[in-house]
């Protein structure tokens, strides 16, 4: 992982900074009882924690007492995501697609690592937070709202189901990162939100 | 709040009750001339004539009058004779006593008939010293012209069929407040009336501490229920924003009109009661400008308390904001405050803690430049070749060298005298001496501005000349004189790769903390003020952020132009505690971090960490209840004050387009609360570009 150009409305910069797990552990630890007494913690999130999941536990065993929370798409090998799943006290895990050729189609990758990382996940027993990105017209449709609803119902450790409207500042990400942003869907039609199929099978929802 | 008070206030804030505005001030001059009043008594008079030319506007919804008519306050001297008053003397900005609190409880326990007696019997007893008669005769002048206005308006609301105004007003301010209701009538009209003999910056003190008797007898008698008690509460707060516009200030909402919430008892309790959260909760509800809240706090503060007060910050009203107890009171007793009086503190215009009833402090002489400083010392002293300990010497140099030339100026202060605003305060009327005099605290303030920057500045060449010798002296030197014309990788690796304040370094914070024990040391060694007070450091910066970096009529401070933490020329320096703008640091933890370290005993004149706050980190009731332990990390890690705001950028962006769709934009400035549209742009812009480094 190496620091990338951000091109922001502020004028550019570098995005991230280079740390030894010690370093970022000593940084962290300044905080740590600050973050104890406020309900606070520590969370890995994206980027992806898996991509760089040795570091990320090495961090973590260094830490004095504080909450961990792994937020990850799930897209990692077993073994990655198994070791940061036993050192996290709370798990918020993306499931954007249960289709497999669609899944594919819109992230360019099966999904066939992040369902099997959610079974481990099931297994392990530690509470965890299914996080749905809503895409308009992609993983709205109530097909696809229906198979997570079917997938994750009933999974002991399931916390809840957190619902995440569209945002559209996803493509100014895209400039700042130098990439040009062309969706092929329609980002200004109105999100299918619908709760009555978790609510149906038991399982609870909250739209972010 | 109701539909009655919704409009209420939607007609001020429209401006309605402007139509009452007589076109012209009154003449008081040719009297004060004709009858070569002294300058005690040309006060006295000018007061009188204001109450009586005051026309009566009361409207048929209304029940706490007093509309202000009278458009300004009009000259006592000609100028000729007002130069030769103050030839070889200094008047605190415009002049009039200002930004001091008076102890309200007076007026409410005693009514001006009470205060009237206190100065009937010092008189007879001081009748042999003239200064002292004169004192009283004035001060009893301005008191029977206030109760002549009130007695106007008690037989206007008859004449309207309102009897229920008329008793009250036939009560109060003549005599002492018998309910919730009639002491906040007292206090609305005797406040008013301040502002209408030229004082400013009037603050409101204690507010729950000195109503609140008066709310739990009325509500312990069942005379009011805690809805009309709010409404009534609604109605006082909209009513102090009906003159606001007539303020004097250096934009409109930098009135002063400030109260003050929570804190001790005088034995060192919580005084927190359930008027603490009436006022926020209908605060919240009126969301105007004023007044402004303060509220003192301590890490033993309830949760559910902070909570509330997150819920103003979240509307953005830039209100409350924070002073913290645990180390406000004992910086107030180490610089000679009685504890008594330390914990009966209230916060002044901005941010100086005073004492009410018992302090005529000038808590505002001036600021320091702390860039101004060390840029001098970097420069003499990277020329000399000096080391870094030496050139930290010369900043100290520097620094005391602008204390005491600000403290120069202020030893001859002259302050207009006030018999009026005197009525208020603790011992005037006893010893027949006018607050202009003394009072028991007579100290001054003086604010160490641009802190991080010069902070910044200090361990930039620390780091890269001295310790990596990456950047040569002169290369530096060349550059901050081309205001790093062609220098751009250069100013950027100042800015961005150089330590930082707001990141919990230890370097930089070391310098920060460095830069204000040498402001103090530089009060310390300064001899006694004029009327025997100290100097009290003070970590604001005021409009100082700006001044100091582009100048301003009549400023007593150095301009500094680029500086060796990569800020160019012209460039805003950090306001009050906060990071250097452009500056990214790791979050609001890491800055409270660094702000905890300066040693605040030695600091009590205050000055606020200050923290934008985008409105999206407020989206529902678990968010503000982090952001009220936010508030609480920031007393517990013993930090002195604190100022959250809430803005989005988008709507700042819009606003500055179409300030027609976004009249009712409030943001915190820099001690105050004002009207997005109503600022200056550079200002706006300013705003904007702390919003973009700490959201993008």
């Amino acid at each position: 992982m190496r620091p990338q150009i951000i091109r922001g409305l502020a004028g550019q910069r570098l995005a991230g900074q280079e740390y030894t797990a010690t370093q970022l552990a000593a940084l962290l630890n300044q905080q740590a009882d600050i973050l104890r007494a406020n309900e606070g913690g520590v969370t890995f999130s994206g980027g992806e924690p898996l991509l760089q999941a040795e570091f990320v536990a090495e961090v973590i065993d260094l830490l004095h007492r504080v909450h961990i929370l792994l937020d990850t798409s799930g897209y990692g090998r077993e073994q990655d995501f198994q070791k940061l799943v036993d050192r996290a006290d709370l798990v918020f895990f993306d499931l954007k697609l249960v289709d497999r050729a669609a899944h594919q189609h819109y992230t360019g990758q099966s999904n066939d690592l992040i369902l099997n990382n959610l079974k481990i996940l099931s297994a392990s027993g530690k509470p965890f937070v299914i996080r749905v990105p809503l895409v308009p017209g992609v993983t709205d449709t109530d097909e696809n709202l229906a198979s997570i609803a079917r997938t994750v119902g009933g999974l002991p450790g399931l916390v809840r189901v957190d619902l995440l409207p569209y945002n559209k500042a996803a493509g100014s990400k895209y400039r700042y990162a130098g990439m040009e942003f062309k969706p092929d869907y329609d980002e200004t039609r109105p999100l299918n939100i619908n709760t009555m199929l978790f609510e149906q099978s038991g399982v609870k929802v909250c739209v972010a | 709040m109701n539909d009655q008070l919704e409009f209420m206030k939607k007609r001020v804030r429209a401006g309605e009750h402007h139509s009452a505005r007589q076109a012209a001030p009154i003449d008081v001059l040719a009297e004060c001339e004709a009858e070569n009043l002294s300058w005690p008594r040309r006060v006295a008079r000018l007061v009188r004539r204001q109450c009586e030319a005051e026309q009566i506007v009361i409207a048929p919804d209304e029940q706490i009058v007093f509309t202000r008519t009278l458009p300004a306050v009009p000259p006592i001297y000609n100028s000729e004779d007002w130069a030769h008053l103050t030839a070889g003397r200094t008047l605190h900005e415009l002049g009039p006593v200002s930004n001091i609190c008076a102890d309200w409880s007076l007026l409410l326990s005693q009514g001006l008939l009470g205060r009237k007696q206190v100065a009937l019997e010092s008189r007879e007893q001081l009748a042999d010293d003239p200064s002292a008669v004169e004192f009283l005769d004035c001060a009893i002048e301005t008191m029977d012209a206030v109760i002549g206005l009130a007695t106007r308006y008690a037989s206007r609301a008859q004449t309207m069929g309102r009897d229920d105004l008329a008793v009250i007003l036939e009560n109060v301010p003549a005599l002492p407040a018998r309910t919730f209701h009639e002491a906040l009538q007292s206090l609305r009209l005797c406040h008013a009336v301040v502002w209408l003999g030229g004082n400013y910056h009037v603050g409101l003190g204690r507010f729950d501490q000195y109503m609140w008797p008066y709310l739990q007898a009325d509500l312990a008698a069942g005379r009011l229920t805690s809805q009309k008690a709010e409404d009534l509460l609604a109605e006082f707060f909209i009513s102090l924003n009906k003159d606001s516009d007539l303020y004097p200030g250096v934009q409109q909402g930098d009135n002063g009109q400030t109260l003050t919430l929570g804190g001790v008892t005088p034995t060192g309790d919580s005084a927190v009661n359930d008027l603490t959260y009436m006022v926020l909760r209908v605060a919240r509800e009126v969301a105007m400008i004023d007044p402004k809240i303060n509220l003192r706090i301590s890490a033993q503060t309830d949760l559910d308390l902070l909570s509330l007060a997150t819920e103003l910050t979240r509307i953005g009203l830039g209100f409350p904001q924070y002073s913290n107890d645990d180390v406000v009171i004992p910086a107030l007793v180490a610089h000679g405050y009685d504890l008594v009086d330390a914990r009966d503190y209230v916060v002044a215009a901005c941010w100086e803690f005073i004492i009410p009833g018992r302090g005529m402090e000038v808590v505002n002489t001036g600021a320091v430049s702390f860039p101004a400083a060390v840029d001098r010392a970097l420069r003499e002293g990277l020329a000399a070749k000096d080391n870094f300990d030496h050139i930290l010497e010369r900043v100290k140099d520097h620094v005391r060298e602008q204390v005491n030339s600000l403290a120069d100026a202020y030893s001859h202060l002259l302050l207009p005298p006030a018999p009026y605003y005197s009525i208020f305060m603790r011992g005037c009327l006893e010893r027949g001496r006018d607050l202009s005099e003394g009072l028991k605290y007579n100290n001054f303030g003086i604010h160490g501005a641009g802190s991080s920057n010069a902070a910044d500045a200090l361990a930039a060449v620390q780091k890269f000349i001295f310790e990596e010798h990456s950047i040569s002296a002169e290369e530096l030197l060349s550059a901050l004189d081309t205001d790093f014309s062609g220098r751009e990788p250069l100013r950027r690796r100042l800015e961005e790769q150089g330590p930082k304040i707001g990141n919990n370094d230890p370097v930089a914070d070391t310098l920060l903390v460095t830069l204000f024990d040498e402001l103090a040391d530089a009060c310390e060694e300064h001899p006694r003020t004029l009327r025997g007070g100290i100097l009290r450091p003070g970590t604001g910066s005021a409009m100082y952020y700006i001044w100091l970096a582009r100048g301003h009529d009549g400023m007593r401070e150095p301009v500094v132009g680029a500086t060796a933490d990569g800020r160019l020329q012209g460039q805003p320096f950090s306001a009050n505690l906060a990071p250097s703008p452009g500056v990214r640091v790791r979050g609001p933890i890491s800055t409270l971090q660094s702000f905890a370290k300066i040693n605040y005993r030695r600091i009590c004149n205050g000055g606020p960490i200050t923290m934008e706050l985008s409105d999206s980190v407020f989206r529902d009731q678990e968010s503000v209840r982090k952001t009220a332990m936010l508030v609480r990390t920031f007393a517990q890690l013993g930090c002195q004050q604190l100022q959250l705001n809430s803005l989005s950028l988008g709507t700042l962006l819009d606003a500055k387009a179409h300030p027609e769709n976004h009249k009712n934009l409030i943001v915190r400035v820099w001690g105050w609360s004002g009207y997005f549209c109503e600022l200056a742009p550079e200002y706006q812009d300013h705003i904007i570009a702390r919003h973009l480094y700490q959201t993008d």
